[in-house]
């Protein structure tokens, strides 16, 4: 076959000779059907006025390009960098964990570390760079099971307790400042002293005034009482005992001529309240009444 | 004849230019790439680069202007899709044929089609310029910038091409 044979054909350029004897062969039908069948063919729909117009829109407003995927894609880049950007920028804050009135939350830290947070706490802890800064700041009570690593810190209003790997709990209540350790060692810091507490050995401060105790006595487990929904006390201030239990049972208490500085020691239940109130109470002849919220405390002679 | 009334700047001269090649280019970048939208802003694309250079282009070169724009608007840049192509709905609309005849129609139809779409760029643009648009191999010597020889081998290398993947060689 001679050159471009088929274009020639195409054209009408053939030879009769040749177009009879390429009429002949048995690919001319197909070839036939091929070139009918493509001229009425038709390309997508385009209107050749709409797109003067709006070349002349083009024109004058000098959009140079009209591309949807193009913008699409753009508005997607600004949305994917806004969305890492805040993700980033959000990790990089302080994570906070808040626990309410008779609520307990417990949670693992970066380093598998175990915190478990009293009622009305509160810490707050940087994720990010928790490997290298093992440092908290709490606000109530917390139980701390620490993974061994470099030094953790627990920071708090009044003092500062640092380890580097052991069970301890700090309470940071408002003039009531206490570290108990169970096991291993903390350091405690405190007014401007530093403490080194042994395992079995309670750090309580009193309006400014240090008491170092041995806990072995009041609580033989290797955890703080309140874990076990329980709170235990050892010659601590009625008021401090009395703010622990509105805590537990999100009640208020008022008192009616007692004495709330004298020392209690002993154990109230944080699950049901007629017996925690029995426990408080009957060591002082001390009465309740509870009302929907609010129990009143009273000693009997006075009132009547 | 008067150069500024024959001057791409004048209004009426562009609206001919375009009018007359505008949906040529889309068809042709169409064919090329088998994405409507990239096709419809070539035109837009080349039209005003003409407008923009509407005192230092001639009308006479105009047409060969757009065209280059047009072409090397895209080039190399996106990869083609799937070419996808009517079949003229008028034919059908007269025919009083067989459903056999239609549906052998129909399978024909996609068998092009497809024979269409694994075409090198170059061949079934020229060949949809001519069976499609029906230009003239000079005409689409023009458009291509190439010689009417190449748009002959062209032509005849997508026909054969065409006709081998159909009778499936």
């Amino acid at each position: 076959m001679q050159e471009n044979f088929l274009a020639r054909w195409l054209n009408n350029e053939l030879s009769q000779e040749e177009l009879s004897k390429f009429k002949e062969t048995n690919e001319y039908l197909t070839y036939k059907k091929i070139v009918d069948f493509s001229s009425k063919l038709e390309a997508p729909t385009y209107n050749t006025e709409e797109a003067l117009d709006q070349s002349k829109i083009n024109r004058n407003a000098k959009i140079i390009r009209l591309n949807p995927i193009r913008k699409k894609l753009q508005i997607a880049a600004v949305v994917l960098v806004l969305i890492t950007g805040s993700y980033f920028f959000i990790n990089s804050l302080d994570k906070n964990v808040i626990t309410g009135y008779a609520e307990n939350k417990t949670l693992t830290l970066p380093d598998s570390s175990i915190v478990t947070l009293n009622s009305v706490s509160e810490i707050t802890f940087n994720k990010n760079n928790w490997d290298t800064n093992r440092n908290l700041t709490l606000e109530g009570e917390a139980f701390f099971k620490v993974a061994k690593g470099k030094k953790f810190t627990v920071n708090t209003s009044q003092g500062i307790a640092t380890v580097l790997g052991t069970q301890f709990n700090v309470e940071n209540r408002t003039g009531f400042f206490e570290v108990t350790c169970y096991e291993g060692s903390v350091s405690v810091y405190f007014n401007g002293e530093t403490t080194i507490l042994p395992a079995g050995n309670s750090f309580l401060a009193i309006d400014n005034e240090v008491i170092i105790t041995d806990i072995s006595g009041v609580n033989d487990t290797q955890t703080p009482s309140w874990l076990l929904n329980e709170s235990s006390f050892k010659s601590i201030p009625l008021k401090y005992v009395l703010n622990e239990f509105e805590r537990q049972f999100d009640t208020k208490i008022e008192t009616k001529n007692i004495n709330t500085s004298i020392l209690f020691t002993g154990t109230i239940s944080n699950k049901n309240k007629e017996i925690a109130l029995k426990s408080i109470c009957a060591p002082y002849q001390i009465n309740y009444k509870i009302e929907k919220n609010k129990v009143l405390l009273y000693l009997e002679n006075q009132t009547k | 004849m008067d150069t500024k009334e024959n001057n791409v700047c004048n209004e009426q001269v562009y609206n001919m230019l375009f009018n007359s090649n505008s949906k040529t280019i889309f068809n042709y970048i169409y064919y090329k790439y088998g994405n409507e939208e990239k096709a419809y802003d070539t035109v837009q694309e080349a039209f005003i680069k003409l407008w923009e250079n509407c005192t230092k282009v001639t009308p006479e070169k105009a047409k060969a202007y757009v065209y280059t724009i047009a072409n090397n608007l895209y080039l190399n840049i996106i990869k083609a899709e799937k070419v996808r192509l009517k079949y003229a709905s008028k034919s059908l609309a007269i025919s009083n044929e067989s459903p056999e005849f239609l549906l052998e129609e129909k399978q024909f139809h996609e068998k092009l089609e497809n024979a269409l779409n694994a075409l090198p760029e170059n061949q079934r643009t020229t060949f949809l310029l001519n069976r499609i648009d029906s230009k003239k191999y000079a005409e689409i010597a023009i458009i291509e910038g190439v010689s009417i020889k190449a748009i002959e081998k062209r032509m005849h290398l997508a026909l054969k091409t065409l006709r081998e993947k159909i009778d499936g060689i």
